[in-house]
């Protein structure tokens, strides 16, 4: 087994620990254990960080290189790396554990199905033609930090109508930071669909095509749409907000897993 | 917001229905009732039916409204910019009383980030950030100027393809959509080379094309193409699509050597032959390939095996005609488009990353100052980030006290 998979094994484990770090915290409420936790989250950044670049490298030396964005697998691993990496940019404005611990939490499964499911194929394989093109960095990053601030936005909006006392933060709380995952988001969203119709102009001969994900990712960015408007425009709050954040993430979901498992396109052959 | 819900709503369908595809397609899938509605709503075809195509004119008809209005709006509300009175001020979310520091001198720390709204006798407004007030109207503005390019790509723009086997020149395009139907490019188009390159594992790794475009007899441009490096020549684009092989046959003609591919027509004096139909395996006789003629004005067909000696020489019309062999070449896809709108998406792309920042990275910040017979109040709004600016201005207001000690 290649040693970015060790790394990647390690990472997953370090997830795992961060949440059961959050539990002990949720439950005996020492705020050294919550410091444990952040270092712990830190921690694990940095081993995820490494078994990328790791991967990246040994790419390299297999004489295909190109960044780990390419297949499902890798979408994956990256997935989970941009939701700590929102969770780490956005810490200052979300000292609510509850929080933390769903968002990592988050993370763990994804590394677990990635790591764990027969149908991932796992190897690094070479990179298609279509994907040869510098837009697939900048394309893939912003999307998948877009996604991440929604996972957060998600959290927020489930939470919202969760009823642990003493856990969950208030629900003005609640809404405000599920206000501001998706102020990141949704500019991200918006980034990775025009860096995306730029590539498929140079790519596919159009800057767009109708193609099932690219429509998917215009409906997911117009329930965001709509939910920056209902809340500036309308004046929507906290309930209703928090239906939009549910709606908006099971449309990510579909966008990202359901479209390349349902629908064929021309974005079949990876992310 | 109900048309844009609506346009979603409708893009849903469009995934889940196959679109463009032909009839027989869809008849496979569902039943002919359930098609007769498809076709009826022009579902096979979503984005390109004309309902579609309307909400999408309402919906920017709509945006254009509620823009101008609010634009207004913000124009009344610049000129109306007024200090309010203490009562109010006091009750204001954030404000602070400084002793001892007089209006002037405090504009005078303040400035170095704000820029001075309006000045009123004994006070002033001063504020910061307002181009990000602006953002929502240079997002909306290029979201019809995005929309505006792809009606143009729409109505002036075309979509096809050209297959080209190596020393093949094409002057016509096959247009992509329901009917096959062909369109002059404006020049030829000749493959001189392709070739493809794979990974160690076999994988493709690259495939070129490399093309001449030929106007009035002479090569004006040569250049490589491969995926993700299109051609473009007069505003229109040529892109490396896909690849694959085709058979060629070669024949010998009444003495003359001929190589003909698939549905090639070869005429020769009473003589009119096309290569119909390739089959790589005939039985156990190997590959074989059917070749329609025209018996007296009759059409028939006749196969031609290459391993069979007696099907590989056969007289039609009393021309001797063998075939000598059947050669797998390669050929190239070329997908060819022009499209006018994509300067004008472009810009809007453009323009819209501005409208993001600026709305999203800004943000409108005010502060009231009103000399009071306790000194000097001062009372802060945000619109956006309010935690943030809570913070800003309890720092602001110590570093006015500070500058009294």
């Amino acid at each position: 087994m290649a040693i970015h998979h060790k790394i990647l094994g390690v990472a997953t484990l370090l997830y795992l620990l961060v949440f059961f770090l959050h539990v002990l915290y949720l439950s005996v409420k020492k705020e050294r254990i919550l410091s444990v936790t952040w270092i712990t989250i830190y921690g694990t950044f940095c081993i995820h960080t490494l078994g990328l670049v790791l991967r990246w490298i040994e790419s390299y030396r297999m004489d295909m290189g190109h960044v780990p964005l390419a297949n499902f697998y890798e979408s994956l691993i990256f997935f989970a790396w941009s939701i700590t990496l929102v969770l780490i940019i956005m810490r200052r404005r979300i000292p609510y554990p509850v929080i933390t611990m769903c968002a990592s939490a988050s993370s763990l499964f994804l590394m677990g199905y990635a790591s764990l499911s027969p149908s991932v194929e796992r190897n690094i394989q070479p990179l298609i033609p279509a994907l040869q093109s510098n837009w697939l960095h900048i394309h893939v990053i912003t999307c998948f930090v877009a996604y991440a601030a929604f996972v957060i936005s998600f959290v927020c909006g489930v939470l919202y109508f969760v009823g642990w006392e003493g856990i969950v933060p208030s629900k003005e709380t609640l809404d405000d930071i599920n206000y501001r995952s998706v102020t990141i988001g949704f500019p991200m969203l918006s980034l990775g669909i025009l860096t995306g119709a730029v590539w498929a102009h140079y790519a596919w001969g159009s800057y767009w095509s109708w193609d099932p994900k690219e429509t998917w990712s215009l409906i997911t960015w117009i329930i965001y749409a709509l939910f920056l408007h209902a809340r500036l425009v309308r004046g929507w709050r906290e309930r209703r907000i928090a239906l939009i954040s549910i709606i908006g993430f099971v449309s990510v979901v579909f966008t990202y897993f359901g479209v390349n498992i349902i629908l064929s396109g021309l974005h079949s052959y990876a992310i | 917001m109900l048309v844009l819900s609506l346009i979603a709503l409708a893009s849903v369908f469009g995934t889940v229905i196959k679109q463009g595809a032909s009839p027989e397609e869809y008849l496979a899938v569902y039943s002919e009732r359930t098609y007769r509605i498809i076709s009826l709503l022009g579902l096979d075809d979503a984005y390109r039916a004309p309902w579609f195509i309307a909400l999408v004119l309402l919906f920017a008809m709509s945006l254009v409204f509620c823009t101008l209005r609010r634009l207004a709006l913000f124009v009344k509300e610049k000129r109306g910019i007024r200090l309010p009175g203490e009562d109010r001020l006091s009750k204001m979310e954030l404000h602070a009383y400084v002793r001892g520091k007089g209006l002037e001198e405090t504009i005078g720390i303040l400035t170095r980030d704000y820029r001075i709204a309006v000045r009123q006798g004994q006070g002033a407004v001063l504020e910061r950030g307002r181009l990000s007030r602006y953002g929502v109207f240079i997002i909306h503005t290029s979201i019809l100027v995005i929309l505006a390019g792809g009606f143009a790509g729409l109505l002036f723009g075309y979509r096809g393809f050209v297959t080209l086997g190596i020393g093949e020149t094409k002057d016509r395009l096959t247009l992509s959509g329901k009917e096959s139907a062909e369109r002059p490019l404006g020049f030829a188009l000749r493959c001189k080379d392709f070739r493809v390159n794979h990974y160690p594992t076999g994988e493709p790794k690259d495939y070129v094309s490399t093309v001449e475009i030929i106007e009035k007899e002479k090569v004006v441009l040569e250049k490589e193409i491969r995926v993700n490096d299109p051609l473009s020549y007069k505003g229109t684009r040529i892109y490396q699509s896909t690849y694959g092989s085709a058979p060629v046959f070669l024949f010998n003609i009444g003495g003359e050597e001929v190589a003909l591919t698939e549905r090639e027509i070869f005429r020769k004096k009473d003589l009119l032959l096309m290569p119909a139909r390739f089959e790589n395996r005939i039985h156990d006789f190997g590959p074989g390939v059917l070749v329609a003629y025209l018996d007296n004005g009759e059409p028939k067909a006749v196969w031609f095996l290459k391993g069979v000696d007696r099907l590989r020489e056969q007289t039609l019309q009393g021309v001797k005609v063998s075939l000598n062999d059947i050669r797998e070449q390669p050929y190239t896809g070329l997908e060819v488009s022009e499209d006018p709108g994509v300067p004008m998406v472009w810009t809007g792309f453009a323009l819209i990353l501005l409208g993001l920042y600026v709305n999203f990275f800004l943000h409108y910040r005010r502060i009231y100052l009103l000399t009071v017979p306790e000194g000097l109040l001062v009372a802060g709004m945000a619109l956006k980030n309010r935690e943030d600016f809570k913070r800003e201005f309890e720092k602001m207001v110590e570093e006015i006290h500070g500058h009294t000690s």
